[in-house]
């Protein structure tokens, strides 16, 4: 399942962390919202919370960067961009070749 | 093994220079990721699943020989992305020979023969082509999504084969291979002339289009004795009798994550080439600051269970031939015999 359109609520039951450790692992652009209110788009391609001052390091929709942002100037991450795990070959591969490409692919022996 | 004498030597002298001087983790072959760009989208890659800002981007040549100078080790590797995209390539290949690195470009091959009509790249010990076959034709072409691919890839292997290059071949196999079609196919691969192949199993990316078919390590293990039970004299392998050894179940061995680091576009990859956990911003940092006792199967991150993968375990793989004389003994005895 896909993140993609995601704006979480950060609270008790999701912490901003956690909501940091999945915008790392989305591969799309995702929006910080800083704590003053102003937002900034990118790719987050680094975070590091085991240090005094947790930080996220992303690009910004340019390439431009690495921007580091520290965790106490966020308040959220909303799952603005496209997912680019999502966009699936394979399916598209399947679909073009019929089912049995899927056998076919990793060369399965006849039963 | 089909590894030249000379760069086995060199591989050599270097592990026995880190041993003497006490060092217990040093790199042996830095992944070096100049782009993420590719011209394919293969089924069970999870690398370049990245928003447009970030496949337009790549390394300068500069940083990539920062980068090499920094990690120092013998072999460098350059995967992606696609590198014969990265616009630099042939400088980036001719830096890293006059620094006597052994270079193993990974490319799909697709622009291989037209890069070397170019002139682009001039044959050298020290460099080799490394093209990504992941079976014959079918099991290639249905592997990296695109029809044609094995030919144009046959194709490229006889080109650069007849022009002088060293030629490598790298397979991945997944959960369903047929074990007499990748002894088919390495047969293919010897009369093409190639200098040495390697195989791995594939690494289970979660990014990866197709989750179905990454094997675990009993099947892992089942596959490769399969294959590779009774190897015929012919097939050459530019890998560790080890490391194959251990991937027959033949081993039990645990990851050495550090053995393969990586550097790319993001700065030192965490832990390793398959795992993304973080970026450190220089070697040291990586090497000093990176929680290694959270990887490797024994860790228990379940990220790391079913990864037997040639970038984790070579390296063991070659410790093990030059810190145990039972480790060389039959390290030798494999080689001369040709018996896994």
């Amino acid at each position: 399942m896909s993140l993609q359109g995601w704006v979480p609520e950060p609270g008790d039951s999701l912490t901003l962390a956690e909501v940091i450790d999945l915008a790392f692992d989305y591969r799309g652009n995702t929006t910080i919202v800083r704590v003053d209110g102003t937002e900034v788009e990118g790719y987050i391609f680094n975070r590091d919370r085991d240090v005094p001052e947790p930080f996220i390091q992303m690009f910004d929709l340019a390439g431009n960067g690495p921007f580091t942002i520290r965790y106490s100037e966020i308040r959220n991450v909303k799952f603005t961009g496209r997912d680019m795990a999502a966009d699936n070959s394979w399916t598209a591969w399947l679909e073009a070749k019929g089912k049995g490409a899927a056998d076919g692919r990793h060369g399965k022996e006849p039963e | 093994m089909s590894v030249p004498l000379l760069q086995m030597w060199a591989v050599a002298s270097y592990v026995i220079k880190q041993k003497v001087r006490g060092r217990t983790r040093y790199p042996l072959v830095l992944m070096l990721e100049p782009l993420f760009r590719c011209n394919l989208a293969c089924a069970g890659c999870g690398k370049i699943q990245y928003p447009p800002q970030i496949l337009r981007k790549h390394l300068s040549v500069e940083e990539c020989l920062r980068a090499v100078d920094e990690c120092g080790a013998p072999v460098v590797s350059i995967p992606g992305g696609e590198p014969l995209l990265y616009p630099e390539i042939g400088r980036l290949v001719d830096a890293l020979v006059a620094r006597k690195k052994y270079v193993y470009l990974c490319t799909n091959g697709l622009l291989l023969k037209e890069k070397l009509e170019q002139g682009v790249f001039k044959p050298s010990r020290y460099l080799s082509f490394s093209i990504h076959m992941d079976g014959l034709r079918e099991e290639h072409d249905a592997a990296v999504c695109r029809d044609g691919v094995y030919d144009k890839a046959v194709e490229a292997i006889w080109d650069a084969v007849r022009r002088g290059f060293r030629v490598t071949t790298n397979t991945t196999l997944f959960d369903g291979a047929s074990p007499l079609r990748v002894r088919e196919f390495f047969d293919e691969m010897v009369n093409l002339g190639v200098e040495g192949m390697m195989i791995s199993p594939g690494y289970s990316y979660s990014k990866a289009p197709d989750q179905e078919h990454f094997l675990r390590r009993s099947k892992t293990q089942h596959l490769f004795s399969a294959i590779l039970s009774g190897p015929k004299k012919r097939w050459k392998f530019n890998q560790s009798p080890l490391f194959l050894q251990f991937l027959m179940g033949k081993r039990d061995y645990e990851c050495t994550p550090w053995g393969n680091p990586t550097f790319n576009i993001f700065g030192w990859q965490r832990p390793c080439y398959l795992l993304q956990d973080g970026y450190a911003e220089s070697f040291r940092e990586l090497m000093e600051n990176t929680r290694w006792q959270d990887y490797g199967r024994r860790s228990g991150n379940a990220k790391c269970q079913d990864c037997m993968v040639h970038c984790g375990f070579e390296p063991t793989a070659v410790n093990e031939t030059f810190g145990s004389w039972k480790g060389f003994r039959d390290t030798v005895l494999a080689t001369l015999t040709g018996k896994l």
